[in-house]
This record gives structure tokens, sequence and C-alpha cells, in this order.
């Protein structure tokens, strides 16, 4: 008895931490600032938030309980878009907050096709992507 | 009788080298005598020499030593900024273009071996896997159906967030990678303020 207690206490207080670290990293990165301000749609920021809490409850069901639903593989399609945007935004987010393109664009002193260099990178991460599904997992 | 001159520095200017500083170059003034005002505008300052490469900082007490000694009975109100980034310009070195191709492909590469180690770093493909199977119910090794608009959808990430499709901006608000800029040239300024300018800092050692 008290060992399912002690299992709940521990499982319970490890996905606390892993929800709040969660949220931490999406708040450092200022994803879901950028959306609403791309949208101009800062007055339902509290149903974004809510959004990533059920995308996260859904996703961590999903992933534990291992359901079958027999939905055609179209589904994928979307879903395979949206994963690789919100991706996408993080990495975009992440250099932006190391500081790289202006720091490299000074330094050649190139300010004017620091555009030029961003499409290097977005294409990179495509290119590298997409040569990793298709050729380079079967090797 | 004491006229009063308001004079606001500006935050940068660019000079050629050699050349030799006025107060028109680096002020904006306001006074009700023009004749004054023409005169103090021709006021020199600095003249920009070898040593000071790049930067000089001309501080306002700079200014208003000069106006003093020139016009001693002139009150000048300074507003704004209390001193002036000059920066010299020299011939500026055309950047070749296998230089920039260098490092564009230094950027490709680089970025497409990053997201190939991040993907296996993370085991997407497993995940990837097992999301076909929960979704249709069938085994499948490589679920294209959603690897490829994932691929695709890194890059419209990327592109959403810095707001830019290529040279076309999506909307009028700056770009967080323009605000990274502007943030970035702000540190340096304030770091050239501070230390390029002699009068900002006094050390024991230096009376």
């Amino acid at each position: 008895m008290i060992s399912h207690f002690l299992t709940i206490f521990v499982g319970f207080s490890g996905g606390l931490a892993v929800g709040a670290g969660f949220v931490a990293f999406l708040t450092v990165l200022g994803v879901i600032p950028r959306i609403t301000q791309l949208t101009k749609t800062m007055k339902l920021i509290a149903a974004y938030e809510w959004g990533v809490i059920l995308g996260a409850i859904c996703g961590g069901w999903v992933s534990l309980r291992d359901p079958l639903l027999f939905l055609t593989p179209y589904v994928l399609i979307p879903l395979g878009l949206f994963s690789g945007v919100f991706v996408g935004m993080l990495a975009a987010a992440l250099t932006e907050v190391l500081n790289v393109f202006p720091i490299l664009a000074k330094r050649m002193g190139v300010s004017d096709q620091i555009v030029v260099l961003l499409m290097a990178v977005v294409f990179g991460k495509v290119v590298g992507s997409l040569f990793h599904w298709l050729y380079f997992v079967d090797h | 009788m004491e006229q009063t001159v308001f004079l606001k520095l500006r935050h940068r200017i660019q000079v050629y080298p050699n050349a030799t500083v006025f107060i028109r170059d680096i002020a904006q003034m306001v006074t009700v005598d023009d004749a004054l005002m023409c005169r103090l505008k021709d006021i020199p300052l600095y003249t920009v020499q070898k040593r000071d490469r790049n930067i000089v900082i001309i501080d306002v007490m700079h200014v208003m030593k000069a106006i003093v000694r020139h016009f001693p009975n002139v009150d000048v109100q300074t507003v704004g900024p209390s001193q002036t980034i000059v920066e010299v310009v020299y011939e500026k070195k055309r950047l070749s273009f296998l230089y920039f191709a260098l490092v564009w492909l230094l950027l490709f590469v680089g970025s497409a071996l990053a997201v190939m180690n991040f993907h296996e770093d993370v085991s997407m493909q497993q995940v990837q896997q097992r999301l076909y199977r929960i979704i249709t119910g069938e085994k499948e090794a490589k679920p294209l159906w959603f690897q490829i608009p994932y691929s695709l959808g890194l890059g419209i990430g990327m592109i959403l967030f810095f707001n830019h499709f290529f040279r076309k901006r999506i909307n009028e608000e700056p770009s967080p990678l323009e605000v990274e800029m502007f943030q970035y040239q702000q540190s340096l300024d304030q770091y050239v303020i501070m230390h390029e300018n002699k009068e900002a800092m006094r050390r024991i050692e230096d009376d």
C-alpha cells in the first residue's frame, strides 16, 4: 500500500518537474509571444496556453498508452507539417537567443546580406532533414 | 545680453579619415539669433587622426568647452545624449563573392548536419514510426507521410519566426532578428562610449 502511494508521489513530482521545465523552455525561447505578435492575437494568449497544455497531455497519454486509431495515413501530413513548423520556430528562437546572426554579420561586414545568411540555415535545415529521412536512415 | 542656445548631440555620425568635425556635424541647435547660430555651427571640435582608428567619442563637455571659449556669454542648454560616437569610415573592402559563398556553405552544411544529429539524438525516427502505428494501425519503417511535411515545416517555421519570406516581409513590425541586431549595436555603442571616452572613467593611477 505504502509503495503505491510512493509510486504516485514519485510519478506526480516527476511530471510536475518535466511540465514546469517544458513551459520554462517555451517561455525562455518566446515562441508563443512571437506567434501572437505575427497573428495579432495577443488577447487569445490564454487559449494558446491551454493548447500547449492539452497538447502535452495528449502527447503524454498517447505515448504511454499506445492506442490504435486506424485512420488514413493522410492525417499525418498536417501533423508532420505542424510539428515541423513548431520545431523550426524553436530552432530559430534558439539561434536568436545565442545571438548567432548579429555577431556573424557584424564580423563579416555583411549586415545587409543577413537574410541571405539566414536562408543558408533555413535551406540547410530542410535539405538536411529530407536527406536524413529519405537516404540516411537506410544506410 | 546672454543668449540661450539649445543643443542636442546626435547619437552617431560617420566621417572620412582626417576630417575635421564641426559642431554642425554632431549637433542640432536652436536659438533665436540666426547669425550667432551660423557662427556657432562653424566651430571646429576635433580633427580625426590616424591613431584614433575607427571610433572617437566626443563628449558634450568638450562641445561646451569649445563654445564657451569662442562665445563666453552664451548660455548652452543641452538636451539628449551626452556624447556622440564618431565613426571613421575607411575605404570599404569589397567582400569577395567567394568568401561569402564559403560562409554560406558553412552555415548550410552546418545546419543540415545539426538537424540530422538532433533527429538522431531524440530518436525521432522511432517516435514517428510509433505515431504512424498509432494513427494507421500499421507498421511502417519510413513514415514519409509525416517526414516530408515535417522537413518542409522546419523551414517554414524558421522563416515565420524571423518574419521574412525571402525579401518580402509578412508585416510591418521589426523581426526578432532586427531587434537583436539593434540591441547588439546598442551594447557595442554603450561599450565604446564608456571605454573610448577618456572623460567617462577615472582610475587611481592616472591623475
